[in-house]
C-alpha cells in the first residue's frame, strides 16, 4: 500500500506538481491551508509525512508545526517544511529530529529522496 | 613643528643679513661723508693759502677740534709793508703791533673760547720754523709751486706755498695741520660706530622677527592647526585672526570653505543615508522578488521533466528541451542573485576554520573532474601541502569551484590547461588560477566582478548568470581579502588572483 502524504501549501501550482510529479509512488493529499489542514488531520487520517508550507495567509507552517507537535495523536508525524526562505528554516528548523525543509522550486526526483530518507528512518 | 622652525630660522637669517647691511651701508656712507668731509676742509686750506692769506686764516679759525698752526715768511724787505696790510686786513679788529717781522712773533688771537687750540706763527726767518719744511719754503719761494709735505712718523701735515701779491712772490706761507686728534677720533668713532652698529642691528633684528612673528609666522600656524583640524574632521573650526589685510581676508575665506564644507559634509552624509536606506530597500526587494518568483518556478521545474519523459513527439520534446533549460536558468538566475544579496547583508555569518589549502583544491578539482575531461583540460595543482589558511570552508570552496568552472567555460574546446598555485606572505597567501583561455581586454579585466556582468562572446550562453564572479568577489572580501584578474590580452589567458589569511597556528 501506498504511504500517505499530505502537501499543505496556498500555492495551486506547487500542490498540482507535488500531487503529479509523487502520484504514482505515494498516496497524496494535496490542501491549501492550515485551516484545511487541520480538517484533514481531525477526520482522522494520519498521513505518513507532511510537506507543509512556511508563508501562508491564514496561518504560517510554523503554526501549524506547532499546533501539530501539540496533538500526542499527530506528534510523530514526520515534517518536511517547504519553503522559499531556506534562512527563515536554518534558524527555526534546527532541533527537530524527524524534520527537514527543501528549497522551492525544487526537483521532482530530489523531493522523493528526502521523503525516502525520512520515511526509511522511521 | 619642523615646518615652523625651518621657516623661523630661514626669517631669522634674512632678517640678520638685512639689518646688518642696512646698518654697515650707512656707517660706511656716515664715515665716507666724514672723511670727504675733512678732506675737502684740507684741499680748501691749502688752495686758500695759495690764493690769499685771508681766506686760510677765515677757514682756520672756523675750524675745530684741531690744533692749527702756521707760518709764512720772507726774504725781502720790500714786502714788509704788504705784508703788514695783509695782516691788518686779516685781522680788522685786531692789534698788529706785536708782529715785527724780523723776528719771531707768536700772534695768539684772543678767541677765547678756544685758545689754546689755534696757533699762528709768523715769521720772516726761515731758519727759525725748523722744520724740514724749509728747503720747500726756498723751492715754494723760487718755483711758484705749491708742497704738501706729510711727516712720516707725526700725523701732521704741512702745506707750504708761495705768497702771491700783485704778481709777485713775496714769500712764502707754511700751514701746519695736526693731523693728531682728527685720527684718534676717527678710530674712537669706529670702535663707536660698531657698537652703536651692533646694537643695532640686534634691534632691528629682535623688532624686525617680532614683526615677522605676529604677522606671518603665527598666522601660518593658526591655518596650518586650522588646516589639520578640518582635515581630522573638526568641521566647527575657526581660524581666529582678527588682522584687517590679506591674511584676515585669507582667515575669513578659510572660515568659510570650512562652512561650506560642513554644509556639503552634512548634505553628503545625509544623501548617504539615503543612499543606504536605498540600497537596503533593493535588496529587501530582490529579496522578495526572488522568493516570490520561486514558487510558481515549482511547478515548472517539477513538471517539465516529468512531461519531456512521457512526450513522444520529437519536435515537442525538442521545444519542451529548450523551456527547460531556460527553467534551469531562471532557478540558477534566482539561487545566485539571493545569494548575492544575503552575502550582501551585514548579518551574514561566516563559519570560519583552519583549513588545508592544498586539500580544499583538490576537493573542488575533484568533484569538477567531469567537466575537465569533456573540455580536455588538463588541472595542475601546485599549492604547497603546508599551507594553512582561516576560512569559511563551504564558501571557499564556492570560490575555488566558480573560479575554476569559469576558467574552463573560457577556454575553447580544443583544450587547455589550469594552473592554480598559492604564494605564501605575511599574513595572507596569494592563490592564483591561471588559465590559458581566450583572456581579457581591458574593458573585461575592469568589469568581470561587476553584477550581471558577461563577456560579450558567451553572454548568449544560458550557462551564465554574470553573477559568478561577483559572489566570489563578495565572499573574498567578506573573509578580508582581496580578489584581483590579469590578462596580457585576449587570446592569451587570464589568471584570477585571490588573498587569504594564513592561519595562526602551525
Amino acid at each position: 500500500m501506498a504511504k500517505k502524504v499530505l502537501i499543505v501549501d496556498d500555492d495551486i501550482g506547487v500542490t498540482y506538481t507535488v500531487k503529479n510529479g509523487l502520484g504514482n509512488d505515494y498516496d497524496v493529499t494535496a490542501v491549501n491551508s492550515g485551516k484545511q489542514c487541520f480538517e484533514f488531520l481531525e477526520n482522522d487520517q494520519i498521513p505518513n509525512l507532511i510537506l507543509l508550507d512556511i508563508m501562508m495567509p491564514d496561518m504560517s507552517g510554523w503554526e501549524v508545526h506547532k499546533r501539530i507537535r501539540e496533538n500526542p495523536s499527530w506528534k510523530n508525524i514526520p515534517i518536511i517544511f517547504l519553503t522559499a526562505r531556506t534562512d527563515q528554516v536554518a534558524k527555526n528548523a534546527g532541533g527537530f529530529l524527524a524534520e527537514d525543509y527543501i528549497e522551492k522550486p525544487f526537483k521532482i526526483p530530489e523531493l522523493k529522496n528526502r521523503i525516502e530518507k525520512i520515511l526509511n528512518r522511521i | 613643528m619642523n615646518v615652523n622652525f625651518s621657516l623661523s630660522l630661514k626669517l631669522t637669517f634674512i632678517v640678520v643679513l638685512l639689518s646688518t647691511a642696512i646698518v654697515v651701508s650707512l656707517s660706511y656712507i656716515n664715515l665716507q661723508q666724514q672723511y670727504q668731509k675733512e678732506d675737502d676742509i684740507l684741499t680748501t686750506i691749502s688752495r686758500a693759502s695759495v690764493k690769499n692769506f685771508a681766506e686760510a686764516h677765515s677757514i682756520i679759525n672756523s675750524l675745530e677740534d684741531k690744533f692749527v698752526s702756521y707760518a709764512f715768511f720772507n726774504n725781502s724787505s720790500i714786502v714788509y709793508d704788504n705784508i703788514t696790510v695783509l695782516i691788518e686786513k686779516i685781522n680788522e679788529k685786531e692789534s698788529l703791533e706785536t708782529i715785527r717781522l724780523n723776528t719771531i712773533n707768536i700772534y695768539r688771537p684772543e678767541n677765547k673760547s678756544k685758545p689754546e687750540t689755534l696757533s699762528i706763527y709768523v715769521s720772516n726767518d726761515k731758519s727759525l720754523i725748523g722744520n724740514p719744511s724749509d728747503i720747500y719754503n726756498d723751492r715754494a719761494f723760487d718755483t711758484g709751486d705749491s708742497f704738501y709735505i706729510l711727516q712720516e712718523d707725526k700725523p701732521i701735515l704741512t702745506i707750504i706755498s708761495p705768497i702771491n701779491i700783485s704778481n709777485e712772490i713775496v714769500g712764502t706761507q707754511e700751514v701746519t695741520i695736526s693731523m693728531f686728534p682728527t685720527t684718534v677720533s676717527h678710530e674712537e668713532q669706529i670702535k663707536y660706530i660698531i657698537i652703536i652698529d651692533f646694537i643695532c642691528i640686534l634691534l632691528l633684528i629682535f623688532s624686525l622677527l617680532y614683526l615677522l612673528r605676529k604677522f606671518i609666522v603665527k598666522p601660518i600656524i593658526l591655518f596650518r592647526e586650522f588646516t589639520q583640524k578640518i582635515g581630522q574632521g573638526e568641521l566647527n573650526t575657526k581660524v581666529e585672526l582678527n588682522s584687517r589685510d590679506e591674511l584676515g581676508d585669507l582667515a575669513d575665506s578659510f572660515n568659510q570653505m570650512a562652512k561650506d564644507l560642513k554644509e556639503s559634509t552634512e548634505k553628503i552624509s545625509e544623501y548617504n543615508r539615503i543612499l543606504e536606506k536605498v540600497l537596503e530597500q533593493k535588496d529587501e526587494f530582490i529579496g522578495q522578488l526572488g522568493h516570490d518568483l520561486k514558487n510558481p518556478l515549482t511547478p515548472l521545474v517539477g513538471l517539465l521533466p516529468i512531461i519531456k519523459q512521457k512526450e513522444k513527439d520529437p519536435e515537442i520534446r525538442e521545444h519542451l528541451n529548450i523551456i527547460h533549460h531556460n527553467v534551469e536558468y531562471m532557478r540558477n538566475l534566482i539561487f545566485k542573485t539571493l545569494k548575492l544579496a544575503k552575502l550582501r547583508s551585514s548579518n551574514v555569518e561566516f563559519d570560519i576554520e583552519t583549513l588545508n589549502l592544498k586539500d580544499e583544491v583538490a576537493n573542488v578539482v575533484s568533484s569538477q573532474m567531469m567537466l575537465f575531461r569533456e573540455n580536455n583540460i588538463t588541472m595542475i595543482n601546485r599549492v604547497k601541502f603546508d599551507i594553512f589558511v582561516e576560512a569559511d570552508q563551504l564558501r571557499l570552496s564556492e570560490v575555488f569551484k566558480n573560479l575554476i568552472t569559469n576558467a574552463v567555460k573560457y577556454t575553447p574546446k580544443t583544450g587547455g590547461q589550469i594552473i592554480i598555485d598559492a604564494e605564501k606572505g605575511d599574513n595572507f597567501v596569494t592563490i592564483s588560477i591561471k588559465d590559458t583561455g581566450i583572456g581579457m581586454n581591458k574593458e573585461q579585466l575592469n568589469r568581470v566582478f561587476d553584477e550581471f556582468y558577461k563577456a560579450d562572446k558567451f553572454s548568449s550562453e544560458h550557462q551564465s548568470s554574470g553573477l559568478g564572479l561577483a559572489i566570489c568577489k563578495r565572499i573574498v572580501e567578506k573573509h578580508g581579502g582581496h580578489i584581483w584578474v590579469e590578462s596580457p590580452g585576449e587570446g592569451m589567458g587570464s589568471t584570477f588572483y585571490f588573498t587569504i589569511k594564513l592561519s595562526r597556528e602551525k
